[in-house]
């Protein structure tokens, strides 16, 4: 091949990676990297979104956090889901994935499905449904007055409505988790079931010292996962409790969308947005740097 | 008896595990059941036998509001939406993720970089900086399309998978004299159709049960989403729990059913995803 040829043949090719990859740049440019800038620029003006003027205002966006007490309960918030949501999806995750596990293999795929279904469902769908059947009047609420004499308030009282939100969440995602679960759990190979069924290894003692350290990149992947889930609650919230009572169940998604339209303080919103990505991917780290310190202590 | 079909232990887990399932599907069969009820009953029952339509046929004339209609117009949004999402997103991660994997050129290490930084990158920080750039699309299926049209995780789907696959595959093709968008279409695209699949539904069924972006975006009654209409609707229409329950089963359905039909491929592709 000559020298000439081979030149025109690498422009031709370049043109043609560049020529894939122009939607996600053009993508890019507008959706990422412009409003980025823009974002930065935002959270330093005190602005409401309408007018024209624009104050600058500096760092004051971001000292007024440390004063605002719904900022602060988002932030506590925001651990307060996390703990909870990765835990419970974690434990009913290995719960339905390891019962799935021992099911003959001609209903095992299609049960699987089934519990993947809550994952399918829209935050809108569940929450009309979480607010009827939580009412005041309803069948469940009447069976509980009727047969215990006792009267909850599911979304009026503080920690019952978290516990609520808690729940939802739980629900949509353990199948969802069950799956990757699942699909390590089968990974496991023969020998090493085998060579635990020699050693009397069985129930709870396998659990703790064959298959979990068996599969726990998967965990990893699945805890991560709901991290990031826990952090990005914005739909039950919203539509059940605003954020209340007494911001016991805010997130930090609700608090930015408010105050950026609703209370049209669009520079502050942008500054607690900046604030609360900053704290996702301190956070995020962190999970991630523990879990690979576990997977490295299994050799992985 | 010497065939024994299941060992008890067997029979124990599989009792378990449907009790379970029943449980994780209860709020459908009460989403469902309530759907069908008489009015008067709604909320009241768990079961009844005096089964009607009266909801579903409420959302399809008034609706509640002026205009009749909105709630079949807001499933119609909600596909022409979604669908066109959906195929984008596949579209652009098989183009990125195939040229990530299989061809050389320059600058692609600077592409592959940004690809990385927007992947864990929380796109909260752009919601008000996008909606300002979109405001005069207010209303609009492009409005509504484009800022989600382009999947980091689907392009991520497609560079591991083509990852896995040999070049010598795409090689041979080229050495055949076959042009770079024939490789895409007749090699490219076929091999990856577990990927095509997954990302599709994933994208339809995260574009369908978007909520905040088409709130902002769309706040016209004649634009909504379904997903939208049922929210903003729940506080006007409280007192009609029948058609509530009638369109969050119309919500739901549809994605659910998908699935079913794609639930082989979809396993595969769970199992994919963890490599």
């Amino acid at each position: 091949m000559n020298p000439k040829k081979t030149k025109k043949h690498d422009s031709r090719r370049n043109v043609f990676g560049w020529l894939l990859n122009t939607p996600y740049l053009i993508y890019s440019l507008i959706f990422f990297l412009i409003p980025l800038v823009w974002a930065i620029w935002l959270s330093t003006m005190d602005w409401n979104l309408m007018s024209e003027e624009k104050k600058f205002v500096g760092f004051g966006n971001f000292i007024r956090l440390f004063k605002d007490e719904r900022i602060f309960a988002s932030f506590v918030n925001s651990y307060r889901y996390l703990v909870p949501i990765v835990l419970l999806c974690f434990i009913f995750g290995l719960l339905i994935a390891t019962l799935v596990h021992h099911l003959p293999d001609k209903i095992k795929g299609f049960t699987a499905v089934l519990f993947f279904i809550p994952y399918l469902t829209s935050g809108v769908a569940t929450s009309v449904v979480v607010k009827y059947f939580f009412s005041y009047n309803s069948v469940f609420n009447r069976f509980l007055r009727d047969s215990f004499q006792l009267d909850i308030k599911w979304l009026q009282n503080e920690t019952v409505a978290f516990a609520v939100i808690v729940g939802i969440i739980v629900w949509k995602m353990s199948g969802y988790y069950a799956l990757f679960i699942l699909s390590g759990i089968e990974g496991i190979p023969e020998e090493v079931n085998e060579a635990s069924k020699l050693d009397g290894s069985s129930g709870l003692h396998k659990l703790m010292h064959i298959t979990l350290p068996m599969i726990t990149p998967t965990l990893t992947t699945v805890i991560v996962l709901a991290a990031g889930l826990a952090f990005g609650i914005f739909t039950e919230p919203y539509l059940l409790t605003g954020g209340g009572p007494n911001l016991a169940t805010t997130a930090w998604q609700l608090e930015i969308y408010n105050t950026s339209f609703t209370r049209f303080q669009s520079g502050y919103g942008a500054a607690i947005a900046i604030a609360n990505a900053v704290q996702i991917f301190v956070s995020i780290r962190l999970i991630s740097f523990l879990m690979n310190k576990l997977n490295k202590k299994f050799g992985w | 008896m010497k065939k024994k079909r299941f060992s008890l232990k067997t029979l124990i887990v599989i009792l378990v595990t449907y009790v379970l399932l029943a449980i994780s599907l209860f709020p459908y069969y009460y989403m469902i059941m309530q759907s069908l009820m008489p009015w008067d009953q709604v909320d009241k029952r768990l079961f009844t036998k005096e089964f009607t339509l009266r909801s579903y046929t409420y959302l399809l004339s008034t609706g509640g509001a002026s205009n009749s209609m909105m709630w079949v117009k807001a499933l119609l949004n909600s596909f022409l939406v979604s669908f066109p999402t959906a195929v984008i997103s596949v579209v652009a991660g098989l183009f990125v993720g195939y040229s990530m994997t299989k061809l050389k050129f320059k600058g692609k290490g600077f592409i592959y970089n940004s690809l990385l930084f927007q992947m864990f990158f929380p796109v909260i920080i752009l919601l008000v900086p996008r909606f300002m750039l979109m405001k005069s699309l207010s209303n609009s299926y492009t409005g509504m399309i484009l800022p989600m049209a382009i999947s980091i995780w689907a392009i991520f789907m497609y560079i591991n998978y083509f990852k896995t696959l040999p070049n010598a595959l795409f090689e041979a093709a080229r050495m055949d004299g076959a042009g770079d968008f024939t490789i895409i279409r007749k090699i490219a695209f076929p091999v990856t159709k577990s990927v095509s699949t997954i990302v599709f539904l994933s994208t339809f069924m995260g574009r369908w049960t978007e909520l905040m972006w088409d709130m902002l975006i769309s706040p016209d009654i004649q634009m909504q989403t379904l997903n939208v209409m049922i929210s903003t609707q729940f506080k006007p229409m409280g007192n009609f729990p029948g058609p509530m329950y009638a369109a969050s089963v119309i919500l739901t359905t549809p994605i659910i059913i998908l699935f079913l039909c794609f639930s082989k491929h979809f396993k595969d592709g769970i199992s994919f995803m963890l490599k």
